[in-house]
């Protein structure tokens, strides 16, 4: 456990040793700020919980930033190392590959959050704002909140599956912008549409996901779905680490 | 002399790489205490030895003992015990030299006082105390690669695997080098690879020469020069007798034209 800290910490201090912690900050909380005054435009207009809970959980804006940000945060954990060759450091040292996936993993988690935290303060910021906006819909914000870091889990999960396979990390942002561009693709799947593949399609699809957090539902199928997925890709990398020792 | 005295034991050992066999059939073994040079032309299977008893790559078949431990079964156990410095040494070049040596000291488990003498030790070992503060992107190429050389002696490991340790430095930076080997620990084991025959002569004193992945010599540089002048008076220009050992070793086959046929080597 210690080792574990003592990578996930090198990660963290990693981001702000480079721009890359302040130039996904500003991108992050340029689109998010966007985001809140667009929402909080519609909000005004149609004053319910729920144009204000979409309105920031749910917009273009939204998911625009998830789909940069992931990427972003994750592509540089293997690629770089791939690139300058400290991999082999990390897999000399007595580390577990488990240890060092799940600490790269924790690092971007956590700059994930710390980016989101910010935005905290816009409910705030409207409570003081005057009377001319209804009470803050807490729960659904709550709720909005917790769906938001299990996507971002999951995205983050998927991003870093993609950093292990290249020494580019360009090419590990790219691969990761796909691969969630794919993913949120599903959500534009008309409802009415059969067949299983569609059915998977909506279930796996992160806006449809999104939608139920942002009117403050907690579904556990969501829950157990964010969850496992993300255990499955992160299993996924594990295992392809494992292999770079028979490769 | 029993196993225990065997820092490092290697029992036909090979690796495959799609389409190539790196290794094919290595076995020797280092006493404890010993520096063993390894030596082969390009491509001959050195790097991948190293990476192999380091534990960063595994076996196709065979066995590697290294510091008591096997490299396949027990192998954080084995990891924790090796001193690896990789062809490129490789290093975090955003983090300073200090916080560097901190961070490899807590992958093997030093922390407070201790991790804090170790520092000083192989900061003073490796004359890296006017540059502990420094970034390590902005050092020089022979300071990075004693870096590289602190790390690995950091949590005092019982065997040392150096992939060329030499072989980007100056002469000045190269002697120091030596220097740091020549004064570790006597019970340290070293194992490094060189393409320098200087390096070989001046430190090991085994010698480990593989070619195209097989055990071409395996022997003290003085019996190697002996059985090679006595199996071969006629030994290629060199500079030195075990250059010119090494050069016998690691010749390629000779092609000889057969004029029957159309000219292909035979």
């Amino acid at each position: 456990m210690k080792i574990f800290f003592h990578i996930w910490w090198r990660e963290v201090s990693a981001y702000f040793r480079t721009s890359m912690a302040y130039v996904t900050g500003f991108f992050f909380l340029a689109v998010a700020g966007f985001g809140f005054w667009n929402a909080t435009a519609r909000w005004a207009q149609a004053p319910s919980p729920g144009h204000f809970a979409n309105g920031l959980f749910g917009s273009v804006w939204y998911w625009l930033a998830m789909l940069v940000v992931t990427p972003l945060l994750a592509m540089r954990l293997f690629a770089e190392e791939n690139r300058t060759g400290t991999l082999e450091t990390l897999l000399a040292a007595p580390v577990t590959e488990t240890t060092i996936v799940l600490a790269k993993f924790a690092s971007a988690f956590s700059l994930f959050l710390l980016l989101w935290a910010p935005t905290l303060a816009y409910g705030f910021l409207l409570r003081h704002c005057g009377a001319q906006y209804p009470a803050m819909p807490w729960g659904w914000v709550a709720a909005g909140y917790f769906g938001t870091a299990l996507v971002g889990a999951f995205f983050l999960a998927i991003a870093l599956f993609c950093s292990l396979w290249t020494r580019h990390q360009m090419a590990a942002a790219m691969a990761g912008l796909g691969a969630l561009g794919i993913l949120l693709a599903l959500g534009f799947i008309p409802v009415h549409a059969s067949g299983i593949w569609s059915c998977v399609a909506q279930a796996a699809a992160p806006t449809r996901h999104m939608q139920d957090f942002a009117a403050g539902i907690v579904d556990t199928r969501h829950l157990i779905w964010y969850v496992s997925a993300t255990a499955l890709v992160l299993f996924m990398t594990i295992r392809v680490l494992e292999a770079r020792r028979l490769r | 002399m029993g196993e225990g005295h065997l820092a490092i034991s290697v029992e036909n050992l090979k690796r495959r790489f799609p389409g190539c066999d790196a290794l094919g059939g290595v076995s020797f073994a280092l006493p404890r205490g010993a520096i063993g040079a390894l030596l082969g032309p390009n491509g001959s299977g050195k790097t991948t030895l190293l990476r192999v008893l380091a534990g960063v790559l595994a076996p196709t078949s065979g066995h590697a003992i290294v510091a008591g431990q096997d490299v396949t079964q027990q192998s954080l156990e084995a990891r924790r015990r090796i001193g690896y410095l990789s062809e490129t040494a490789p290093l975090y070049l955003e983090m300073r030299v200090g916080e560097y040596l901190t961070f490899r000291g807590g992958l093997y488990g030093l922390s407070g006082s201790h991790l804090a003498k170790r520092l000083r030790t192989v900061l003073e070992l490796c004359q890296l105390g006017d540059v502990q503060r420094r970034v390590i992107g902005l050092l020089s190429r022979g300071f990075r690669q004693r870096v590289a050389l602190a790390a690995c002696f950091l949590h005092e490991p019982d065997v040392l695997l150096l992939d060329e340790p030499t072989g980007a430095l100056d002469p000045a930076q190269a002697q120091a080098c030596r220097n740091i080997l020549r004064t570790r620990s006597p019970s340290q084991t070293v194992l490094f690879s060189t393409h320098s025959i200087r390096d070989a002569e001046q430190l090991a004193q085994h010698l480990l020469i593989l070619n195209a992945g097989r055990v071409a010599a395996w022997s003290s540089p003085a019996d190697l020069i002996q059985s090679m002048r006595a199996a071969d008076p006629g030994s290629p220009v060199a500079h030195s007798p075990l250059e010119a050992a090494y050069l016998q070793l690691t010749a390629p086959p000779v092609m000889v034209r057969d004029p029957t046929t159309s000219g292909q080597p035979s």
